[in-house]
């Protein structure tokens, strides 16, 4: 016992006051569209489908990049023949719709079929602000700063549980904002949901939803829940992200989100922080030992404009 | 090389033994001859690894494998026999050798061949609600449908019967931060009479996805198999595609693979240790080795950019290095993480508190281990000496030479033991290969397309055991069929049968002894 107490005296507080002051090396990719060709390399290269072009007209060209599919495998970055593809170091991304996690560009083909970007497409749906008031609206005054969170492993690799589980660790300790993961549906306010969402999880999902009292919010964590991420959409076995089955109030995506993007998300979903979605251009911090491709040079940072 | 191939020819009678590369034996054999063929291997101390079935494809049949593992010539040796598709069946040996239970049963489930002399031919991966006569990893299966649910119960539990005897249904959704399964306990009181594990809710589809995507990008499914087992999957996967076209990665690449390897081995079983000790309400050390594991994977985001080591290897070789500098500091980390971790351990095995809820809690017999196939950390906490980083090194693990770690207990203290001691011989093994890294290039280029109508077998020791990946491709050198074998698969049954005798509370920290994987396993 007195060793015990001496060694806890002896490490004193782990706990970081700012969690979320850390920034990964490597996160969502970042395109600049601007100086982009639609090539269509990175799309061939995502191993998801997070990028991915379209020919709405003969002479027009539309490349997506959905940070609700990415897994941040870097492949793009690796695979972008102009340099134009670059990791973001901002990963504590949320959203309120899929859609926002969406970026389309358009391209106009010239005479040589050379590409030339000429706008962004205004993402579908409402925006952030107007999504933020709606749910605030919803949950208004009834959850306070207390929240009570039930996990829903709804078919995932275990890799989302692993961070969720690590939010609880004493360097992050999600309980001092008040978040508390409970055993039951019944006892909860929020239900944290992984995907993707299996056949054989539907029917358990769904009656989970059910168990949870009004207003019950739902958290969508990783690629997979929030888009079904590799494991893909609609096929026999994966029905896909979290909002096919359940309506879905904020998404968290990475594969798996790192403990600070899940509890940015919580948060979030409290109505205590705001939801972002723009990562930053990569910051002049050392270079992480993860090299894209051993043939070509790293991509710098594009996103200055 | 042949006079492996020799012995092993001779032990089990198989005239048509070939190598098709070292460490990889294949034979073909009639449908009739495969219980021979298997009773020979079992007596000559070969173990079953693996089980699994495949589909030719239009015009052709189907095929059963059986995956041999032999240790004394160490080889890995593929028994197949043709299946005619207007014939869908083949011969069971479940009744003999358990391990090959579920196996059987997925082919039945996944292929629809019956597995005849089979004692329970009861479904075991498709639930109840999925309709007869549709068989998923069939050719003709397109993965883009809904299949409808069909109503009723086609497997009842296991009744029981009695005064003060009853059911206690657990899962898919659980009370703590786990994966999805369903547990139902026969109890009498506290004491579990029996455990009936019914898993599966987390099949993915993972097989007939690698079907469907390119091969290159597999190694991203692979990752996913199970969330903990990124590298080890994705060696087992990349060590397949190597062996399928012939390219071996750089030296170099296969240091930085055992270093990525060990690491992943250690920090889960530092967090398997929080898990313990959280599950016999010991919160002091629980709390110091979740502080242990955080700051092994903050080191593992700052040195690879991935906390959980995603994105590391590729197909011939890894795409990360370790310059110097980082190799000497992931050194001085270790350091601390020694010190750190001695005092967990002795903090725990000192504390009657602990030893009295682990000590005799759980017990594998050491016979049951073996009869049901239990590898890797489970397997040799019940004393079974296996470990394919010893006895079929893959990477730079044939430099090396080390003493695996043994348990006899079965109990959840000696797979306590077990991490605590693989920990230990990690932090070596990571320092001499740390220390001692070759120069030089750290990726292989790969052709660009696979060799057609050819296959071959992969495999890496992960951290929970033996993750085995068998490749094969169709005439157009697409991937037709991806076997995964997570070491889950085999140990479920085990945990099954170490649970009986032991009382309802103790069964959360017999499970996370165990710490299998659900996604692994269901796939």
């Amino acid at each position: 016992m007195f060793r015990i107490l001496s060694k806890s005296l002896k490490t004193g507080v782990v706990t970081k006051a700012d969690p979320f002051e850390s920034r990964p090396p490597l996160g969502f990719p970042v395109i600049d569209f601007a100086r982009c060709t639609a090539c269509e390399e990175c799309a061939h290269a995502c191993p998801t489908g997070a990028i991915a072009l379209a020919a709405p007209a003969a002479d027009r060209r539309q490349l997506s990049l959905s940070y609700a599919a990415c897994i941040q495998c870097r492949e793009c970055v690796a695979a972008c023949p102009e340099q134009v593809v670059a990791s973001g170091r901002d990963v504590e991304v949320a959203a309120y719709t899929r859609e926002q996690l969406t970026q389309t560009a358009s391209f106009d083909l010239d005479g040589m079929g050379r590409a030339r970007f000429t706008h962004m497409e205004a993402q579908a749906g409402p925006g952030l602000e107007e999504s933020a008031a709606r749910l605030r609206e919803r949950i208004r005054g009834l959850l306070g700063r207390s929240l009570h969170v039930r996990e829903v492993d709804a078919g995932s690799c275990n890799g989302c549980e692993l961070e969720i589980t690590a939010t609880t660790n004493p360097v992050f300790d999600l309980e001092r904002f008040g978040i508390h993961f409970v055993a039951s549906p019944r006892h909860a306010d929020l239900l944290l949901v992984t995907g993707p969402v299996t056949r054989n999880m539907e029917i358990a999902l769904r009656r989970t939803y059910e168990a949870a009292p009004e207003p019950r919010v739902v958290v969508a964590v990783g690629a997979c829940g929030c888009s079904g991420g590799i494991f893909g959409e609609g096929t026999y076995a994966s029905i896909g992200g979290v909002d096919r089955v359940v309506p879905v109030d904020v998404y968290v995506p990475g594969c798996p989100p790192r403990p600070q993007a899940i509890l940015n998300g919580l948060l979030v979903a409290m109505g205590v922080r705001e939801a972002r979605l723009n990562p930053k251009a990569p910051a002049a911090s050392p270079e992480p030992a993860v090299t894209p491709s051993p043939a070509r040079p790293r991509a710098r940072g594009v996103d200055e404009g | 090389m042949t006079a492996a191939r020799d012995v092993l020819r001779d032990r089990l009678a198989l005239e048509t033994l070939a190598e098709l590369r070292p460490g990889e034996f294949v034979a073909e054999v009639p449908l009739s001859g495969l219980p021979e063929t298997a009773d020979r291997a079992m007596a000559a101390g070969l173990r079953l690894a693996s089980l699994f079935g495949s589909d030719e494809g239009p015009g052709g049949g189907f095929a059963v494998h059986h995956l041999w593992a032999a240790t004394g010539p160490p080889g890995f040796v593929r028994v197949w026999a043709p299946v005619a598709r207007d014939a869908p069946r083949f011969p069971s040996i479940a009744a003999k050798y358990p391990v090959a239970n579920w196996f059987e049963r997925e082919i039945m489930d996944y292929f629809g061949l019956v597995p005849e002399g089979h004692p329970n031919r009861s479904r075991v991966a498709l639930h109840d609600d999925w309709p007869e006569n549709v068989w998923p990893l069939r050719k003709d299966f397109d993965d883009r449908q809904v299949v409808p649910r069909v109503g009723g119960q086609s497997r009842p539990y296991r009744p029981v019967i009695g005064e003060g005897v009853f059911h206690v249904p657990v899962g898919p959704v659980h009370a703590g931060i786990i994966e999805p399964g369903h547990f139902r306990f026969g109890v009498a009181g506290e004491p579990i009479l029996y455990l009936q594990v019914r898993l599966f809710y987390a099949h993915e589809g993972t097989e007939k996805r690698f079907e469907r995507l390119p091969w290159r990008h597999g190694l991203f499914l692979a990752e996913s198999i199970s969330g903990d087992t990124s590298v080890g999957h994705a060696l087992a996967f990349a060590h397949a595609i190597e062996r399928l076209v012939g390219v071996e990665p750089p030296p170099r690449a296969r240091h930085l693979r055992v270093v990525l390897l060990e690491l992943e081995r250690v920090y889960n079983h530092v967090a398997d240790i929080a898990g313990i000790a959280t599950d016999v309400a010991f919160t002091v050390p629980a709390a110091r080795a979740q502080i242990l594991r955080e700051g092994l994977v903050t080191m593992q985001e700052r040195l690879f950019g991935s906390r959980l080591l995603r994105g590391t290897i590729a197909l011939g070789g890894v795409k990360c290095d370790l310059t110097l500098g980082r190799r000497r500091e992931i050194l001085l980390d270790l350091e601390g993480l020694q010190r750190e971790f001695d005092d967990l351990v002795t903090l725990l095995i000192d504390s009657g508190n602990f030893t009295d809820r682990v000590d005799g809690t759980g017990i594998l017999p050491n016979q049951v281990a073996r009869d049901f196939g239990v590898v890797g950390l489970a397997g040799r906490a019940s004393g079974l000496d296996l470990d394919l980083r010893r006895d079929q090194p893959h990477d730079a693990y044939s430099g090396l030479h080390f003493v695996v770690p043994l348990e006899e207990g079965g109990d959840v203290r000696a797979r306590f033991m077990m991490r605590a001691r693989e920990v230990e011989l990690s932090l070596v093994i990571l320092r001499h290969v740390l220390e001692d890294m070759p120069e030089g290039r750290v990726r292989s280029a790969l052709p660009d397309a696979l060799p057609p109508s050819s296959s071959a077998l992969g495999w890496a020791e992960g951290w929970r055991g033996e993750c085995l990946h068998w490749v094969q491709t169709d005439g157009e050198g697409r991937l037709r069929r991806v076997k995964v074998t997570d070491p889950s698969f085999k140990n479920w049954q085990g945990l099954a049968h170490a649970v009986p005798g032991n009382i309802l509370p103790d069964f959360p920290v017999i499970n996370k002894s165990f710490n299998l994987s659900y996604s692994g396993n269901d796939l």
